[in-house]
């Protein structure tokens, strides 16, 4: 993280992390196609990633995904380790990013939420739980992406907000 | 210089999370989910608990709205299946008294515990699965109503699935259609017995282990066996046979089994108070 702002930013990250788990095990647990639902702490991830960079997007995944397997029973670490791995890489890409158009935000979200639910199912696998790793995690993954990528330009803001140094190149 | 230390220090930083994560991945297999993580787990559940219970209160309608707008076509299906089973119960409640003497010659016969002798704590599901891996659910019940880790959960269909988590308010109930879910059962009609394992989606099971011999009639009840060490009591209807086939040479027969229960619109649920015979 910036120093700095640390005072300002760690109080408004918690309470954007704990709205979105409110959210995730409430109104989203409920809004499910198929056995596909949003993955609200996973959006987080993606967009500390796309607000703030690698680096803040790495440290909010890690917090986003702790939160997540307090509450989730599987192995604590696993979601933290995933969706800090993704909220660097999308923070890695976002840096590259030269043109901003609105697309980019929903688009990024789609991408990198499928890739963190495979990544997560191919840690899960790596760490003794194989059966993440069956047929419908194609369809789980693209079914979380997509309905990230609908909730990505209303959460993307709202990370912007919570992180308020933004690097240089940041397309929100 | 100060450019490449600069550049350096997402990397750095990536990798003390890494490091973390896999701390806490190795503390938490090598306690089993138990000691500091598990206290951990408790704490944030309890916390937590009361911020839950007043959103789930308030977002619930917006919920049902989605489902209702999203499975119009399956509650109108409901609703008309429904109607007709109505109809059809008022035309066997004629037949009740006999029916149930007929049930009680039959569990006798089988020899099958009536599950209604069994201590019950009802609960209502507070969270549905909580990712789309994850095939548990929340109860509001914990250790202070006298649930514990192990204990079947039954709705009045049948078994639902048993209790593998439990804090001082809440509980996580692994669903029988969870990939790591197998419970032993028994055929109704011819009593062979076999294990029904999850497929990782909230549809069917799979039965295992059934003799390519054994005759297996569509619609068949399937029931917990009840083995000794099984750690469900006997005779908790598990669900009806939709598919049952015998390939060429094969050494068990491929049988699929639909839930009794409607996993996917869990609402109240009861606790059996059970632990298996040492």
């Amino acid at each position: 993280m910036e120093p700095g702002p640390l005072m300002l930013v760690a109080p408004r990250l918690l309470l954007v992390v704990f709205a979105g788990l409110t959210l995730h095990l409430s109104l989203f647990a409920t809004i499910r196609i198929g056995d596909v639902r949003p993955d609200v702490l996973l959006l987080i991830a993606v967009a500390g990633g796309i607000a703030g960079g690698p680096e803040r997007g790495a440290v909010v995944g890690f917090a986003a995904g702790i939160v997540a397997d307090l509450f989730l029973h599987t192995p604590l670490g696993l979601s933290a380790l995933a969706f800090s791995l993704v909220g660097f890489g999308v923070g890695t890409l976002q840096s590259s990013v030269i043109r901003a158009a609105w697309w980019i935000p929903p688009a990024t979200a789609c991408m990198a939420s499928t890739a963190g639910i495979l990544l997560y199912a191919l840690l899960g696998a790596l760490i003794g739980r194989p059966e993440f790793l069956e047929p419908r995690v194609l369809a789980v993954a693209a079914g979380v992406g997509a309905a990230n990528a609908i909730l990505a330009p209303a959460l993307v803001p709202v990370m912007a907000w919570a992180m308020p140094h933004e690097p240089d190149r940041s397309y929100v | 210089m100060a450019m490449s230390r600069r550049s350096a220090r997402p990397r750095f930083t990536l990798l003390l999370l890494v490091l973390t994560a896999v701390t806490l991945l190795t503390l938490d297999e090598r306690s089993g989910g138990l000691g500091v993580v598990g206290a951990m787990r408790d704490g944030a559940r309890d916390a937590f608990a009361p911020v839950q219970d007043a959103a789930d209160t308030a977002f619930r309608p917006i919920g049902d709205f989605f489902q209702g707008a999203v499975h119009y076509g399956d509650v109108e299906e409901e609703n008309a299946r429904l109607r007709q089973a109505l109809a059809e119960r008022d035309g066997e409640l004629l037949r009740a008294e006999d029916a149930a003497r007929e049930r009680q010659a039959l569990l006798d016969q089988q020899d099958l515990e009536f599950a209604g002798d069994i201590p019950t704590v009802a609960a209502r599901v507070v969270v549905g699965p909580a990712s789309s891996f994850d095939l548990t659910v929340q109860i509001d019940r914990g250790r202070n109503a006298g649930v514990a880790p192990g204990m079947p959960v039954v709705s009045g269909a049948g078994l639902v699935g048993r209790v593998v988590d439990v804090s001082r308010s809440r509980a996580t109930i692994l669903l029988i259609t969870d990939p790591k879910s197998s419970v032993g059962v028994r055929l109704a009609n011819s009593g062979d017995v076999g294990v029904a394992a999850g497929r990782g989606s909230r549809s069917t099971l799979r039965l295992d282990y059934v003799d390519p011999a054994t005759k297996v009639d569509r619609g068949e009840a399937v029931v917990t066996s009840g083995l000794q060490q099984s750690v469900f009591p006997p005779g908790v209807p598990i669900g009806t046979v939709v598919a049952a086939r015998s390939g060429a040479g094969s050494l068990q027969q491929d049988v699929t089994v639909e839930p009794a229960v409607d996993l996917r619109r869990l609402t109240f649920v009861k606790v059996l108070q059970w632990s298996p015979a040492p």
